[in-house]
């Protein structure tokens, strides 16, 4: 069912550019590539399932917990991981590369040792609430996801492109050095842009909890995966090219699992990515970079 | 029986160092021109399905199969080194990696040719393949007093350090060649290399080309060694253990991946009595190793000085 399927496209593809724009915020400030970001999605996940299904709790208290948990997660990631590394002679963008890929092995341990490998269960409490419109049938828990990807989108950009903190974190990005000379907080800045791309991966993973209804220690992996092939198909560090990117995503994979072949379901973004680089080597949304940038 | 000491699995392990110093060489060479490639995992996953299909089920001699599957997966450089011209710094990375997934997605998907998920069992190995060959001339193992097994591991050990020597001592030289030269001009500066007259495009794209060459061989030898191969060996894990073989070893100079794809094979071994904590430890360490010697444990000025004092020494004699 056409109608159907686009809803599930839609569904998915919002998460996706939420988890998108977790990258992007952290790659536009400070050019790193955030590989630990899909093991914080993962753990907002799982701390989104204990609140939920295991205490039973309501639902907007498994989004409070995943985003605290998480915006520690990152405040942490930031701390010790990044930090330390910045400014440093001889640090090459290769360290904090491997020192994000170093926490999420660490995480993804982390993980298996605490929840263990299999599938948990991710139950809401209304997972089977349906409305039929017409001949089209449509989940609770799609609205939900889909309003709160939306909320979550459009109080992001009011933030960057409404508030005094917004344009500190859009000067830093455009340039660190000149931000911080004309009197931005940069260290604050680029903590709290961490955080909150952290922050937007917990709401991510519990919004995956509530889509699939399981979750499992390698769901940051393929999502992580995901979400850097949006960033590079989107334009590396522009928020319109990570929802755009996600969208598009969302829509192709549904779309092609439903009338063509699963087994490629997860080889659609790289293959995307493989074709838009050769042809727009910047991305969809991306501006021409300087030749000098690495 | 004499070497009872000498223990098959010790035998292994050391046999998966020889294959990781090779696959961080492969990545360090790419690199060495300044691109960095993840698809070497890709690369890897090319040769050891070409070399395995070849043997498994068209009886070509192992030799020939780790040759073609070799040839192949640095064809395959060339093919994606050309267009990854366009690309520089993450969006190569990423693309690379990418190129890499889809390779392994294709392998999932194509299971009249690659046995899908399942992989490919009873690869011909090359231990077992060279006592079987002995064995018609004559000889046995326990004549120069090995049991069969022990004799298989070893035979696996001296190839594959055969292998990993000579490609080192190879791209050894070779970096102190013209071709080194140009990689080494093109890595500091591109434009001012292009403008010394150095072919750029050229150089680049052999780099891709020798790095996919190299992790073919490694994975043709991996599948010869393990004598099972499924798409579940070339996995994003695989490439990111590549890249950080070459980063954490230091990837200013060949012998940083070498000393990387010792150090990070053994260290999970080691820390195998707590064997929960040890990946989370690794993590860990990387972490720690990026903050206090981001360039890696072996740069150029800690080989000079090992070199300088090596120099000191022989001229005290």
């Amino acid at each position: 069912m056409f109608a159907e399927q686009l809803i599930n496209g839609i569904t998915l593809g919002s998460i996706y550019a939420i988890v998108a724009l977790g990258y992007t915020l952290v790659f536009g400030v400070l050019d790193i590539i955030n590989m630990a970001h899909g093991e914080i999605f993962m753990f907002g996940a799982f701390v989104g399932m204990l609140i939920a299904t295991k205490a039973q709790a309501p639902l907007w208290s498994a989004f409070l917990g995943a985003i605290a948990v998480t915006g520690a997660m990152g405040y942490l990631l930031e701390r010790f991981a990044l930090r330390p590394l910045r400014g440093r002679p001889g640090a090459s963008h290769l360290a904090s590369l491997i020192s994000t890929i170093g926490v999420s092995i660490l995480l993804e341990n982390v993980a298996h040792k605490i929840f263990g490998a299999g599938n948990q269960l991710f139950e809401t409490p209304f997972a089977e609430i349906r409305f039929d419109v017409g001949p089209v049938t449509v989940y609770l828990v799609q609205v939900l996801i889909l309003a709160i990807s939306i909320l979550l989108m459009a109080g992001l950009s009011l933030w960057l492109y409404r508030t005094r903190a917004g344009k500190a974190l859009r000067a830093t990005a455009e340039n660190l050095e000149t931000a911080g000379l004309l009197g931005v907080d940069t260290t604050r800045i680029i903590t709290a842009t961490v955080v909150i791309a952290s922050a937007m991966g917990g709401v991510a993973g519990v919004l995956v909890g509530m889509a699939f209804n399981y979750i499992n220690n390698q769901i940051g992996l393929s999502m992580g995966l995901k979400g850097l092939a949006i960033i590079i198909f989107g334009g590396m560090g522009s928020v319109s090219g990570a929802m755009a990117g996600g969208l598009i995503l969302g829509l192709s994979e549904t779309f092609v699992v439903a009338y063509g072949s699963s087994g490629y379901r997860d080889a659609i973004a790289f293959i995307a990515i493989i074709v838009v680089l050769l042809i727009k080597p910047q991305g969809l949304f991306g501006q021409a970079a300087p030749e000098a940038q690495r | 029986m004499p070497f009872d000491w000498l223990n098959p699995y010790h035998l292994q392990v050391a046999s998966f160092i020889f294959i990781n110093i090779l696959l961080g060489a492969s990545i360090y060479v790419t690199l060495s021109t300044g691109q960095l490639s993840l698809g070497n995992a890709g690369f890897m996953s090319i040769g050891a399905y070409a070399s395995a299909i070849l043997t498994t089920r068209h009886g070509i001699p192992i030799p020939i199969g780790v040759l073609t599957g070799a040839l192949l997966a640095g064809i395959s450089g060339v093919l994606v080194g050309i267009p990854a011209l366009r690309l520089r710094g993450v969006y190569l990375a990423i693309a690379t990696l990418g190129f890499g997934e889809v390779i392994r997605v294709v392998f999932v998907n194509w299971e009249s040719l690659t046995g899908g998920a399942v992989g490919i069992a009873a690869i011909p190995q090359m231990g077992r393949e060279t006592l079987a060959a002995l064995e018609k001339a004559g000889f046995s193992a326990a004549s120069v007093g090995l049991r069969n097994n022990q004799f298989i591991s070893l035979t696996v050990f001296l190839l594959l350090f055969a292998a990993a020597l000579l490609s080192i001592l190879f791209f050894l030289r070779l970096s102190s060649s013209r071709i080194g030269r140009a990689y080494a001009a093109i890595r500091m500066d591109e434009a001012a290399a292009e403008a010394a007259g150095i072919d750029t495009t050229y150089y680049k794209v052999l780099a891709f080309c020798q790095g996919a060459l190299l992790s073919g061989f490694a994975g043709a030898l991996f599948a010869h060694a393990t004598s099972y191969i499924s798409p579940a060996d070339f996995t994003y894990h695989r490439a990111v253990e590549i890249l950080v073989f070459a980063v954490f070893g230091g990837s200013e100079h060949l012998l940083g991946p070498v000393f990387g794809g010792i150090f990070l094979t053994l260290l999970p071994e080691a820390l195998r009595f707590i064997s929960d904590y040890r990946y989370i430890i690794y993590g860990a360490l990387l972490v720690a190793m990026m903050i206090y010697r981001p360039q890696g444990v072996i740069d150029p000025p800690l080989i000079r000085r090992l070199a300088g004092r090596r120099a000191a020494e022989g001229a005290g004699r």
